[in-house]
């Protein structure tokens, strides 16, 4: 029954691309005679939305269901994709990708063949007994292809092509899929581009983002420059000042995977968070390296707190097996009433494994603002929920971060460039590593968007366009594992042994990321990515406290904290190996020392919020909801198959009143040139309902 | 323990009780500690707690704090801290850490005093430093005032009349069609064009025939008057509404059950007869929906309200993390929401029979004012947009629920007479409208914190509205009905006169911005709008399931007899199957097409549809807030863009009339909106009696004194910037 929306990735009214009927209808046309099997490739329509290197394996008339409208057109598989091309929809050349149509082999989740009143699930090659009637594609990110094939001789035909997607789709899982496909060149015509959002792959770009963020007693290390520390590090990231190169590349070898720590985020108010793997317990540090190691812990505060990331956190399989099941709870034809949804919806832990990661980015936060130290985040692998969290805290600390360009940044920082493994995660490589911690990430981020709707310059759209945009083959940036696989791939170095070849003059400039929307997006959707309700008076920049003066203080950290619990304890050193070599034994983590200062810790109360509206936090930041109420769900982009997703927001009005007001503002600058409204809206297109007649 | 510091500058502030007209002190209490709701610390405020004949109130010895100006939204009636007797829902005592519900004659007093309210605020008094007898007092009056079963005539709804007769009412000026003359059902009957087949009558004037049914009602223009005369009105068709295409909504009472079988011979001839006239052309179809058989009972919306609301009557924020874990399958459990979804149902069903299948529906229940409130008026707030305006709205409520009977006392249970009779029946139609006011903002001029407001204007013993069971109950006790005239009638205050309850500015919070008003035409254009809705029959109409051939006349007619005799048959005529059918092939219908505000409007009722109505549940739960955050700011930008587009376009309007150059305009100052909280306009209230804004002990263990020097100095630069 529920057939309908899905495929749908925008809730844009379609772009007028109803095939005129008039004009040429290959498909009815090829339907009407038989075709000749091998000559009539209909290449001449096809080719054009070839990508380079892609070709295209089989292909058969269908029509679209379940969308409205009903579209006739061609359900064509390549080597990288399966697209539904309705007729008389021509692919612009500017936009390869289209986000209506496509679907990536590495995005199909499930694959079904209706035929009669039979209906199966397509696994391997054999399970395709009959011609389907019909085909079912499900994507993994929540999309729905359903192509009705056309009958009348030309059955070989919807046989071949479903044949094609079950053979395309089990081979995705061989890593090598892209290696063939050099990548879109659309805009590499208009010669050298910067790119939209700084790809932070060059030192220029540290030293750029660094000076933004005013981390003055920060450097860019050039120690990782050839990835001979870490492959999944990227090629230069920020130690203290008074760290030379030569203690970063000694005390990062203590670390897990040489993930040793980093800033993060310098706070304006003069805290710094970081990031770092966890000890790397076989190893018999040096006392320099240890100190190395813990002044670069300490970052000059003298107050040092270590957050455990893991801790209260859902492991890497609670989040994939809790997706799997919300993906089943919202696939269309899901048997749960209506009145059971409630607690279906809380039995796939979903929701929870959400509260959990903003409760956690909450107290991150505070513990940044409130006081002035170093906050280091430390998870085994410092890949995946460290990442996470130090985006969430950025995000509800700072403005800049809610900001378009903001977070596109901050997501190249802490995923792209902090060689978060996108392919593994997210399935590509058909290992059991699965885990779609990104995809968690954006639903966080759509929480606080609907808890804080005027707080975001980005719309739920972007978020959305974002979400489907992980597994588009178009650009590199999610389908790497690795800062140092996305150069190979990008053709940055030749090859990895080799000694690095500076990219030649804008080479480099050239490379495209996902963050060039305008590959996968029209004009006019990318206009809906900005969020007509924010408010960017809400934030001050002056809101902060100056920054201490005393800020890089030498000498040992005076209080060391474990944030564990959502409480304090305190720790006596900072590193495991110091004095109690037997621990190690136990577990990388830090055994607390028996606390010696119960009093003041019963004082505490950590963990409940209520206290902490009563420390004076600055305003600017969010403290976000976490409780069962607070936290829904993201029905726009997990319920596309149900058409109630579509549902009235506030925006018609919104961008009504804003059209309004920038007419009005037009007539009077008009007239009175001498008058300067604070003009803070774009011109958008005034076919929006007015709430107010004009 | 106490946090009250300013003592020097405030010199005791006795804060005085403010008495409305007619009310009178009845005991009170000093010291008494009020704790302060949010956390588990036990810090408060110490006052006076009083009770009244109207009211209990605590009086905090610092409301210096809570009289700031910020508090925008007040009630005019009722402070922050007063319960009307009304309002009680629950006092339970402490005894030794251990709590128990209090009624009747207490042996031992309590040393605490929670009060939980049917708003679903929760008090908690401390009275261990009060004097004892003064805890005598206060806890046997308070039990008696709130507890004790009462007359009619001790309502403080007469002493106020009573206190205020002499003042000029003001009159509203209000625009709420009352339905208490003849004249505002002709109007509603030519707003509707139902006058064509349905007259308005005066039989029951001076409630000659019916204590139950109002003075003026509407019913088919073929119906005999003295047929209304015969069961005293039951078994009558009695009309609710029309729709554009003729049909209409009407509603019957069933008759009374007999077991003589003679009686129940002349009964049956007498619904026949009834059958007939009204199935004599022009009416055509009639559908009969029972909603006393296969559908909700009183009993299940009461056992799931008390389920319901103990999610959000909670003592501490412990409580609430405690239930939190599972949140949603503790909701669900209520099935409150799963009520909610029901009620909705059932009016799309009716709503389809009206608009797709033209038939018109007879709604049938025992007394015709509970069950039948709720669903005739969701269909009308879905398929007439005059009914989600707010006078609209209100003349509904006047038309289906105060002259429909529904019997608020009871259902309030306002006089303690009898728990039983107490089902929130009117609070489930709110709920619902709710439903549709969040699924479709811009459909309604008013907002949710109007329902919000009237929600709680239940429990307030100064308007006549919602504490009489029946218009006739109303106008006996006002003396109305005494010929003797020199003592004129007493002047019984509506609900619908908010100026009572608030200022004009805080009723501007009543109005949805959003709002999408209907399209001004000339009247002869109007016209042809009626007819041409947008909607009106989008459907795909199988013919076979409507033809009007298929036996369903005769079967019908008798099916609604045997219901009527109360002779149940569980079969229905048309197959339950067919009738999901169609309403699944209206429901996609509609709403795979864009929503045109001024038309249809369907509600979704998928799982994740449904929703808890957050400002009115979780209003009083500081956790559950989010600062600066919610559709509450969404909406503060948009009133902000509302008032500059209205300027501008002031500027604009000036512009044309003088075409003298325009005086150098100073912007307007930029608008120094404050953080609200998402639960506005209640949670700000809350907000005053929260905590101290310093740094508790657990935020000094983190560092020495001296950091704390520093960071101190930190504000102050603060301050300068």
């Amino acid at each position: 029954m529920w057939w309908g929306g899905r495929g749908q990735s925008f809730n844009i009214s379609p772009q007028k691309e109803e095939p005129e009927m008039g004009l040429s209808r290959p498909k009815s046309d090829q339907g009407s005679r038989m075709p000749e099997p091998r000559s009539n490739q209909p290449s001449s329509f096809l080719a054009s939305g070839c990508l380079p290197g892609e070709q295209i394996l089989a292909w058969a008339p269908g029509v679209r269901k379940g969308l409205e409208p009903e579209l006739s057109g061609i359900l064509i598989c390549t080597n990288l994709r399966v697209t539904f091309q309705p007729c008389g929809w021509q692919r612009s050349q500017d936009i390869p990708v289209s986000s209506e149509y496509d679907f990536a082999l590495v995005n199909i989740g499930r694959l079904e063949a209706v035929s009669g009143l039979s209906r199966v699930q397509l696994l391997r090659p054999g399970s395709l007994k009959s011609v389907p009637e019909e085909i079912l594609i499900h994507g993994r990110d929540f999309r729905l292809l359903r192509v009705c094939f056309e009958a009348g001789g030309l059955e070989p035909q919807a046989f071949q092509v479903t044949m094609a997607i079950i053979q395309a789709k089990a081979q995705t899982y061989q890593d090598q899929l892209y290696a063939g496909v050099t990548l879109s060149t659309a805009g590499q015509s208009s010669g050298p581009r910067k790119p939209p959002v700084p790809l932070l792959e060059t030192s220029e770009d540290w030293e750029a983002e660094r000076k933004k963020q005013g981390a003055r007693g920060w450097r860019v290390s050039t120690v990782n420059e050839r990835f001979d520390i870490a492959t999944s590090l990227p090629r230069y990231f920020w130690v203290p000042n008074r760290t030379l190169d030569s203690e970063v590349r000694r005390a990062f070898g203590h670390f897990h995977q040489g993930r040793g720590p980093r800033l993060s985020w310098h706070h304006p108010g003069g805290s710094d968070l970081l990031r770092c793997g966890g000890f790397y317990t076989a190893s018999d540090p040096s006392k320099e390296d240890i100190r190395a190691m813990e002044s670069m812990l300490q970052a000059g505060h003298s107050d040092v707190v270590l957050v455990d990331t893991v801790e209260e956190l859902p492991s890497l399989t609670d989040v994939q097996l809790a997706h799997v099941r919300l993906r089943a709870l919202c696939l269309p034809d899901s048997s749960v009433a209506d009145d059971k949804w409630l607690s279906a919806l809380e039995g796939t832990r979903w929701l929870d494994c959400v509260r959990s990661c903003l409760r956690k980015a909450s107290d991150i936060s505070v513990l940044v603002t409130s006081r002035v130290r170093s906050v280091v985040l430390q998870e085994r692998g410092d890949r995946d929920l460290n990442g996470l969290l130090s985006s969430l805290a950025q995000l509800l600390s700072a403005h800049e971060a809610r900001t378009l360009l903001g977070f596109q940044s901050l997501v190249q920082r802490e995923w792209v460039a902090a060689g978060h493994p996108f392919l593994t995660r997210l399935g590509g490589t058909g290992g059991n590593e699965e885990a779609p911690v990104f995809l968690l990430f954006l639903d966080c981020v759509w929480q606080l968007l609907q808890q804080f709707p005027t707080e975001f310059e980005f719309s739920e759209f972007f978020l959305l366009a974002l979400h489907d945009s992980i597994r588009v083959p178009d650009t590199l940036t999610f389908l790497r594992d690795t800062p140092w696989e996305r150069g190979k791939q990008g053709g940055q170095f030749k090859s990895f042994t080799q000694v690095y070849t500076p990219p030649a003059g804008n080479a480099v400039n050239q490379q495209l990321s996902v963050w060039d929307w305008g590959l996968r997006y029209s004009n006019k959707q990318i206009q809906q990515f900005h969020n007509l309700g924010y408010d960017p008076e809400h934030c001050p920049d002056s809101c902060f406290p100056r920054q201490q003066l005393s800020f890089m203080v030498p000498g040992p950290p005076r209080s060391v904290w474990l944030f564990s619990r959502g409480a304090l304890t305190p720790l006596n050193q900072l590193c495991p190996w110091q004095d109690s070599p037997s621990l190690l034994a136990v577990s990388s983590r830090w055994l607390p020392r028996p606390a010696i200062s119960t009093e003041s810790l019963a004082d505490q109360e950590w963990g409940l919020p209520s206290h902490w509206g009563a420390c004076p936090l600055p305003p600017g930041l969010l403290i976000p909801g976490y409780l069962g109420p607070q936290i829904k769900l993201w029905k726009r982009c997990y319920l596309r198959g149900k058409p109630e997703v579509q549902m009235g927001l506030l925006a018609p009005t919104i961008s009504g009143l804003q059209d309004e007001l920038s007419c009005l503002q037009e007539l009077l600058r008009k007239w009175a040139p001498g008058l300067s409204p604070e003009d803070h809206s774009e011109k958008r297109d005034p076919n929006t309902i007015l709430s107010q007649p004009c | 323990m106490e946090i009250h510091t300013n003592d020097k500058e405030v010199t005791e502030k006795e804060v005085t009780l403010h008495l409305l007209p007619g009310e009178q002190l009845l005991c009170e209490a000093s010291t008494v500690l009020k704790y302060v709701q949010e956390d588990t610390c036990q810090r408060g405020i110490y006052g006076k707690l009083v009770c009244t004949d109207f009211k209990i109130a605590f009086l905090g010895d610092d409301d210096s704090a809570l009289e700031s100006d910020e508090t925008q939204f007040k009630n005019k009636l009722i402070g922050e801290n007063d319960i009307t007797l009304h309002c009680v829902d629950q006092i339970l005592g402490v005894f030794d850490e251990k709590k128990k519900t209090l009624f009747g004659q207490l042996k031992k007093y309590p040393e605490k005093l929670i009060i939980h309210c049917k708003d679903l605020r929760v008090f908690h008094f401390c009275l261990r430093y009060t004097k004892e007898e003064e805890v005598k007092r206060i806890v046997s009056g308070i039990i008696h005032h709130t507890q004790a079963s009462k007359l009619l005539k001790r309502l403080f709804l007469f002493s106020y009349a009573a206190a205020t007769q002499n003042r000029t009412a003001s009159d509203p000026q209000n625009h709420t069609v009352m339905f208490d003359t003849l004249k505002d059902w002709c109007w509603e009957l030519e707003r509707t064009k139902g006058c064509l087949k349905y007259k308005a009558v005066s039989v029951n004037q001076g409630y000659k025939v019916c204590e139950r049914l109002p003075e003026y009602f509407v019913v088919p223009i073929a119906l005999p008057e003295e047929d209304i005369s015969h069961f005293q009105g039951h078994g009558i068709p009695l009309w609710c509404w029309s729709c554009h295409s003729g049909c209409a909504l009407l509603k019957m009472s069933a008759l009374p059950k007999e077991q003589d079988d003679g009686v129940s011979q002349i009964q049956k001839s007498f619904l026949d007869g009834i059958n007939k006239t009204i199935h004599r052309p022009p009416y055509e179809i009639l559908k009969t929906e029972d909603l006393s058989s296969n559908f909700l009972s009183l009993q299940e919306i009461q056992t799931a309200y008390s389920k319901f609301k103990q999610l959000f009557l909670i003592d501490n924020s412990t409580e609430f993390w405690d239930t939190d874990i599972k949140w949603f399958s503790v909701l669900e459990s209520s099935s409150w929401l799963d009520i909610i979804r029901r009620c909705l149902k059932k009016a799309i069903e009716i709503t389809e029979c009206l608009e797709a299948q033209n038939v018109n529906v007879l709604l049938l229940e025992e007394h015709a004012s509970d069950l039948c409130c709720i669903v005739s008026s969701l269909v009308q707030v879905m398929m007439d947009p005059h009914c989600r305006t707010r006078f609209g709205f209100q003349s509904l409520i006047q038309k289906e629920w105060i002259m429909g009977g529904h019997c608020f006392l009871d259902r309030c249970n306002h006089l303690r007479q009898s728990d039983k009779e107490e089902v929130p029946v009117f609070l489930l139609f709110l709920d619902c409208v709710w439903q549709l006011v969040h699924q479709h903002p811009p459909a309604f001029e008013f907002t949710e914190t109007y329902l919000t407001v009237l929600s709680d204007s239940l429990y307030i013993p100064i308007f006549s509205t919602f504490f009489f069971n029946s218009p006739h109950q109303k106008d006996a006790n006002m003396g109305r009905e005494s010929q003797d005239a020199q003592s004129s009638p007493l002047n019984l205050l509506t609900v619908w006169d908010w100026s009572v309850q608030f200022e004009p500015k805080a009723q501007t919070l009543f109005r949805n911005p959003l709002y999408v008003e209907k399209p001004k035409l000339d009247k002869s254009q109007r016209k042809g709008m009626r007819f041409k809705h947008q909607r009106q029959l989008s459907l795909p109409l199988t013919q076979s399931k409507s033809s009007p051939k298929r036996g369903f006349f005769r079967e019908e007619t008798d099916h609604l007899i045997k219901n009527l005799l109360g002779k149940r048959i569980s079969k229905l005529i048309n197959s339950s199957e067919d009738l999901q059918d169609n309403f699944r092939e209206f429901y996609d219908s509609w709403h795979s097409k864009p929503t045109d505000y001024q038309g249809l409007l369907l509600p979704h009722l998928e799982g994740p549809e449904i929703k808890v109505w957050a400002q009115r549940y979780l209003r009083w739960i500081p956790e559950a807030q989010i600062l600066g955050g919610g559709q509450v700011a969404l909406m503060s930008k948009l009133l902000e863009m509302l008032e500059e587009v209205q300027r501008l376009q002031e500027q604009v309007e000036e512009r044309h009339h003088s075409q003298a150059a325009l005086p150098a305009e100073v912007p307007p100052a930029p608008r120094h909106s404050a953080r609200l909280s998402s639960l506005f306009p209640f949670a700000l209230l809350q907000r005053h009696s929260s905590k101290p804004v310093l740094p508790t002990s657990g935020w000094k263990a983190l560092g020495d004194d001296e950091d704390l020097a520093k960071r101190e100095d930190e504000f102050v630069d603060l301050g300068d910037l």
